[in-house]
């Protein structure tokens, strides 16, 4: 069971990658759709960051003992002033291993 | 139809430059992505997965996020069809991603196709594009093609017509090196696999990995790429909607929150957009904001 989903998500994932870069796809993805793609990203990484920033032990922390949040207030500031990804994620996960 | 391939006629001296730019650039997205791999490989081990299954994971799905998310729903015991869901929702946003990229990559050889395809990661189409910052926005690139190319680039009838309210497809603003994306790519792979690995070696012998607070640079890893990202008040709805319901979902242990929280940032953002006109102002040209303002 778990090499059957384990492969089935490798072909989803690879395909999701893969069907738009095939010079063969006759691409009609209308304008309203690829609208609502072009959120696709800042939603779905926001929604899987937000609860480990936030909810690190599963209950709502918003205080200055939660070094995620801390951490992530931080990256959040680096990336904003920075624009820069590397900068952001070595700093922050940095400053994160020396306080938590 | 024709596979017309753009060759890469350089020196092999140079295509190895070209590698290890890559390399160079993605590496510390590469460490920062460490502690990710160890907790996906011990967690994997935890829930009761073989070793070669966990390393498995890594080497063929290779996407963090939904190997985490759908380990987690093995762990909850939630069934086959909605794992595919999910990951389904979790890497949609890959096909923006190939959309994007798809004027520089569809032209090359097969196997360059496949290999890049297979590569293409938040963190490869990251470095691929940020050179952005040097650009000049242009008003000609209503096709998502590679206008920036000294030569045009062949046949682009098959290229898509991009919505230009999307600010989330920045047109690389360099010539797009092969050897440079495959480089980073498969850096970042290895180096994902190493990780892995490691974690699958540690939880063997370590309990409780899960509490090192590894989960934190996924945290940092996805900040780092959606801040720039915010270029617009609606992708800001979009977002804050998103980590709200999230949260909300994640605290009252619905397992569906992902699903949920995700589609409702989308929906919120696309409705604010609709309502303020937002894309309208930005639909006849390429406006200057959805371009290379990483400055």
């Amino acid at each position: 069971m778990i090499w059957i989903i384990i492969l089935s998500m490798a072909a989803l994932v690879f395909i999701s990658r893969y069907l738009l870069l095939e010079p063969k796809l006759p691409l009609k993805l209308s304008d309203k759709t690829l609208t609502f793609l072009s959120y696709s990203a800042p939603a779905v990484l926001t929604a899987i960051l937000a609860p480990i920033v936030f909810a690190p032990e599963g209950h709502l922390d918003i205080s200055f003992n939660n070094s995620y949040l801390v951490c992530g207030v931080v990256a959040t500031l680096l990336a904003h002033f920075t624009r820069n990804t590397l900068l952001t994620t070595v700093l922050s996960i940095g400053l994160f291993f020396i306080i938590f | 139809m024709p596979e017309y391939d753009i060759t890469d006629e350089r020196d092999p001296k140079l295509k190895r430059q070209s590698f290890l730019k890559g390399l160079l650039a993605v590496m510390p997205l590469t460490i920062a992505v460490i502690p990710w791999g160890i907790l996906a490989g011990s967690l994997a081990l935890e829930i009761g997965l073989t070793a070669s299954q966990s390393q498995a994971m890594s080497a063929i799905i290779f996407a963090g996020s939904a190997q985490l998310v759908a380990l987690g729903m093995i762990k909850a015991g939630v069934g086959l069809g909605s794992i595919l869901i999910t990951t389904l929702l979790i890497t949609s946003r890959h096909l923006l991603y190939a959309m994007a990229m798809r004027s520089q990559i569809s032209p090359l050889p097969l196997k360059w196709r496949l290999g890049l395809g297979f590569l293409l990661t938040d963190e490869l189409f990251a470095i691929s594009n940020h050179s952005q910052h040097t650009a000049k926005a242009n008003n000609d690139s209503v096709e998502l093609q590679n206008n920036q190319n000294d030569k045009p680039l062949a046949d682009t009838s098959h290229s898509p017509k991009l919505p230009l309210s999307s600010s989330k497809s920045p047109l690389p603003r360099h010539k797009f090196d092969r050897w440079y994306a495959l480089g980073g790519g498969l850096t970042f792979y290895i180096g994902w696999n190493i990780a892995t690995f490691l974690g699958i070696i540690a939880g063997q012998s370590i309990d409780n990995l899960d509490e090192l607070g590894l989960d934190f640079a996924i945290a940092a890893t996805f900040i780092a790429l959606v801040v720039p990202t915010v270029k617009k008040p609606s992708i800001l709805i979009c977002v804050l909607v998103s980590l709200t319901l999230a949260v909300v979902c994640a605290v009252f242990d619905i397992q569906a929150g992902l699903l949920i929280a995700s589609l409702s940032g989308m929906f919120a953002g696309v409705t604010y957009a609709k309502l303020t006109g937002e894309h309208k102002r930005s639909e006849p040209v390429k406006s200057a904001d959805s371009v290379g303002e990483q400055s």
